[in-house]
């Protein structure tokens, strides 16, 4: 049980939102570096999500994140795992870039002084001191990806969770914040519906209707996820009506 | 941004944001007491000069900062009309119009965090009382960073309306932008929560 403390735990865990169930009794260790939430558009991934950074309660089961629950124990929490949301618009809360950079550190117990001291080091370090002051509204799609990554790597966490991380992005970009990624220290989760993301994972889940239909390294789980996607899409295109 | 802040380096730029703010309430209180129209009409054209030093540009765009308004004079106008007074209407549209010309000078020469710094001092004493003064100068923040947010919103969706229909959206376009609304303050929330341990 020594290991319990370590990574991202569900046992039993369910989640009904408006009545129906959106995921359903989810047992899981995630502990590799490496980790991606392969699935449909609504198979429950962001909801997943959502649930192991503490959003949201689990209705029944348990979630735990370094052996804390993340719904409960905010604080704690805080240091062990971030998330990186998909549309930046949604996480950015402050006006301009040093405010949206120095929230987070205030919030785990730093003076605005040393905040303010540990963003101007940051801005100067990834060679963007000239962005403190800037209004977060005039900076690109990118630009505030990129902010909000900055936001969450600022804070330190042991775990970052990314949901559709280069989805919306121009391929630059892509590039450039796919590099970031595979650099960073830290374990992530990607959530994502475009197997290419997840080639360098160590590990692979797919998702379907709130349930794990497979579990696995890339090599076996991308494959059986893509040809039944392709399936789904030649049924789809299949319009013919009966009679 | 909703801070119209001037690029332009003024005087006023190097004032405390505490002295311009009891400047403007002392100016609220002097008008306050007039109400005589061509007073108050001399007033609105001194602090029209007081513009001067940010730059002309500035003091010409004065008019086009005061015209959204327009509603507030039609319905002030309108009802002292027909309560036979125009003159306290006049006087009222014009206390109005300084008011806002005042602020807008004041929003154009300081920056928001100094505003919001002087905010956290003047109601510091009241938090012994109950007020949750850093509550309040969080959202004052948020609200700043999430007008602009909206006012694209509206933008988009009176765009989204005009690539489908010919005629003008209106009124019919405020139930889904008071619904983005709420949608947008549900996504805070959680973003809040991401990284925050109190909230």
């Amino acid at each position: 049980m020594s290991e319990f403390s370590h990574g991202i735990e569900l046992q039993f865990a369910s989640v009904t939102l408006g009545g129906k169930p959106v995921l359903e009794d989810l047992t899981l260790r995630l502990t590799e570096a490496r980790i991606g939430v392969l699935g449909r558009n609504g198979s429950g991934k962001t909801t997943l999500l959502r649930l192991m950074a503490g959003l949201i309660a689990p209705d029944r089961g348990q979630v735990r994140v370094d052996g804390v629950d993340p719904f409960r124990n905010r604080k704690a929490t805080l240091a062990a795992l971030g998330i990186l949301f998909q549309n930046p618009d949604h996480q950015i809360l402050f006006p301009t870039v040093e405010e949206e950079l120095a929230f987070g550190l205030v919030q785990q117990g730093l003076t605005p002084e040393e905040a303010a001291g540990r963003v101007a080091a940051l801005l100067v370090a990834e060679g963007r001191a000239h962005w403190a002051k800037v209004p977060v509204s005039t900076l690109s799609q990118g630009q505030r990806h990129y902010l909000c990554l900055m936001t969450v790597l600022l804070m330190q966490p042991r775990t970052i969770l990314l949901d559709e991380p280069l989805a919306g992005l121009d391929l630059p970009t892509q590039a450039r914040l796919a590099r970031r990624f595979a650099a960073l220290p830290q374990r992530l989760v990607t959530i994502t519906h475009d197997p290419a993301v997840l080639a360098g994972a160590d590990r692979v889940l797919w998702l379907e209707a709130g349930r794990i239909v497979a579990d696995g390294p890339p090599g076996e789980v991308v494959p059986a996820f893509t040809a039944e996607m392709d399936l789904i899409g030649a049924q789809d295109a299949d319009a013919d009506l009966a009679g | 941004m909703l801070t119209p802040t001037s690029p332009v380096e003024s005087p006023y730029s190097r004032w405390p944001a505490g002295v311009k703010l009891a400047l403007v309430a002392g100016l609220g209180m002097v008008i306050g007491a007039l109400s005589h129209v061509a007073l108050l009409a001399m007033a609105l054209a001194l602090v029209w000069l007081t513009f001067l030093p940010v730059g002309r540009a500035e003091a010409a765009r004065l008019p086009l900062r005061l015209r959204p308004l327009w509603p507030f004079i039609l319905v002030i106008g309108g009802w002292h009309i027909l309560r036979g007074t125009p003159d306290v209407g006049l006087a009222v549209i014009l206390r109005m119009l300084i008011m806002v010309a005042a602020a807008t000078l004041l929003l154009l020469t300081t920056r928001f965090d100094a505003l919001l710094a002087t905010f956290s001092t003047l109601f510091r004493p009241f938090e012994r009382l109950g007020l949750p003064v850093e509550r309040i100068a969080l959202a004052l923040a948020m609200a700043v960073r999430f007008i602009p947010v909206l006012s694209q919103r509206a933008a988009d969706l009176a765009l989204a309306w005009r690539a489908r229909s010919a005629r003008n959206p209106r009124h019919r376009l405020l139930t889904p932008l008071a619904l983005s609304a709420l949608d947008e303050a549900e996504r805070s929330a959680e973003a809040l929560r991401a990284r925050s341990a109190s909230v």
